[in-house]
């Protein structure tokens, strides 16, 4: 079993990444694919609109395949809405939080109560950058509060942080946290350190494809260290159970 | 189908535990992976004081295998050029990397002019990488990027220099496209090839299956991160094979009748 939990579709490219996607899911035989659609980094009212709407566009084309997270913009008095329109009404599967505010802002903490309600995982892009780090970018420490203060939400930290040797230790002890692999950065070790770290059913398959390479992404779990099972908890095992809308274990302990 | 991996390293990369090798275990995960040989770089190399002890330890790490010695020079330092010759003489190099980012020139430098006429005079490649790591990550140190501009007007100064760039991203390969077409002897490996999807199959297409050679940056990267791309392009057998192999050996051909040239 193959699922990306973190792939994309951009603004004003609609068609060209969803060709982009098929033919991944095609060619590699990925099962399901985890999609948001991203625009500017701040964006209004219309615009989150627009690009849920195409998320769920492509969910009703290809609903074997694509699944969606509602993107949301907490600092917009609608979020709430949104994600309830998106959830309710669009069937999507998740929550997409990016760089318009820090995932720990307190306008976070009504949609994160929302997705507790729902059962559904929060998708948090986190991203250390030691140059040209974003305004309201989340790290590692950002999502820690988070899940320290909602222990049952599920929440997927993306990229590994960017920084696994950096990041990955403020959440460690969260077992609500999952971090995915998804990213553009690719170094040798990363996937083994953060299975060391959380341990092998808290780490996702992802690709942040059509921008990031899928078989960069793909290679760095085959050429791991990872035992047949970890590897397959990895590329799909936990994204399954995730994904299933039940509530994750209480906090504490360390990595399973 | 030969292959062989045109950028990779034994030694320790400061940074991560993960980042180091041996020649046995570079020998081992290129056996699974068929892949016979390749370029065989020091990381050591980038940050002793004397590089050239870097190189010796590789010389000895290498010995009994079929892997070439790619020398680590840094022209700046004093004599440092000087070393191409002993490197010839004494290991066999097959071409010579450089790291301005890291030692702190610029490709624009009376030095590196210098060391590329001692290039062309004992008839070797040059290994350019651009990165070797994402510059956005490590808080130790910050080696200063090589501009896509810089590298153009380098290249564009020493035609006649066989240069491979290493770690080249998808859009800067583009930006080379200029270069990269006039001119039969300039390269470029995969393991930047990070960006995008079917970058293979999109290079092949615009710039021919004669420029781009297989490389992993191993231990920095995965292998299999590189590999499987050209594994799964859609290109004919032949393309692969001077991807995996052909052009690589193009590159590392010596002059007729080239011998080493010391002193």
């Amino acid at each position: 079993m193959l699922i990306d939990v973190h792939a994309h579709l951009w603004k004003g490219r609609y068609e060209d990444d969803k060709k982009t996607i098929l033919r991944l899911a095609e060619k590699y035989h990925v099962d399901r694919f985890y999609i948001s659609s991203l625009g500017s980094l701040y964006p209004d009212r219309e615009e989150i609109e627009e690009l849920n709407g195409e998320t769920r566009a492509f969910m009703k084309e290809e609903p074997g395949l694509v699944s969606g997270y509602c993107y949301v913009n907490p600092a917009l008095e609608s979020s709430l809405d949104t994600l309830r329109r998106g959830i309710e009404d669009g069937g999507m599967s998740g929550m997409k939080l990016w760089v318009a505010t820090f995932c720990d802002d307190p306008r976070v903490y009504p949609l994160a109560e929302q997705c507790i309600r729902y059962g559904v995982p929060i998708l948090v892009h986190a991203f250390y950058k030691a140059v040209h780090q974003l305004e309201f970018e989340s790290l590692g420490e950002n999502v820690a509060r988070l899940a320290a203060r909602y222990p049952e939400a599920k929440i997927i930290m993306a990229h590994l942080g960017a920084d696994c040797y950096t990041q990955l230790k403020p959440v460690r002890n969260l077992k609500n946290v999952s971090a995915d692999i998804s990213g553009s950065l690719y170094r040798r070790g990363e996937v083994d350190y953060a299975v060391k770290t959380l341990g092998a059913r808290r780490v996702l398959f992802g690709s942040d494809a059509p921008e990031a390479n899928f078989l960069v992404n793909r290679g760095q779990v085959e050429e791991s260290g990872l035992t047949a099972e970890e590897k397959a908890l990895v590329f799909g095992g936990n994204a399954a159970r995730l994904f299933g809308r039940s509530r994750p274990a209480a906090q504490g302990g360390g990595k399973e | 189908m030969e292959r062989m991996d045109a950028n990779c390293l034994v030694g320790s990369w400061p940074f991560r535990k993960a980042g180091r090798s041996t020649a046995a275990e570079l020998r081992k995960i290129h056996g699974e992976n068929g892949i016979r040989c390749g370029c065989v770089a020091s990381l050591n190399s980038i940050f002793y004081s004397d590089p050239f002890e870097g190189e010796e330890e590789l010389h000895e790490d290498l010995k009994g295998t079929e892997y070439r010695q790619v020398m680590t020079v840094n022209p700046a330092l004093p004599g440092g050029t000087g070393d191409i010759a002993e490197g010839v003489r004494r290991f066999g190099i097959a071409g010579v990397r450089i790291y301005p980012g890291y030692h702190r020139y610029a490709l624009g430098d009376p030095c590196v002019a210098a060391l590329c006429a001692e290039l062309k005079k004992q008839g070797l490649p040059l290994f350019l990488p651009l990165r070797m790591e994402d510059e956005r990550l490590n808080y130790l140190a910050a080696p200063r990027p090589l501009p896509v501009r810089e590298v153009e007007s380098f290249l564009s100064e020493h035609r006649d220099l066989t240069a491979v760039v290493l770690g080249a991203r998808p859009h800067e390969i583009e930006s080379l496209g200029g270069e990269l077409r006039s001119r039969p002897n300039l390269y470029f490996d995969l393991s930047g090839l990070k960006d995008g999807q079917f970058n293979v199959e999109r290079l092949v297409g615009e710039f021919g299956d004669g420029k781009l050679v297989y490389g992993s940056l191993y231990p920095l990267y995965c292998l299999k991160s590189s590999l499987l791309q050209v594994e799964t392009a859609e290109i004919p057998d032949r393309s692969k094979e001077r991807i995996f192999s052909g052009n690589l050996l193009s590159a590392l051909a010596r002059p007729e009748g080239r011998t080493a040239v010391s002193g």
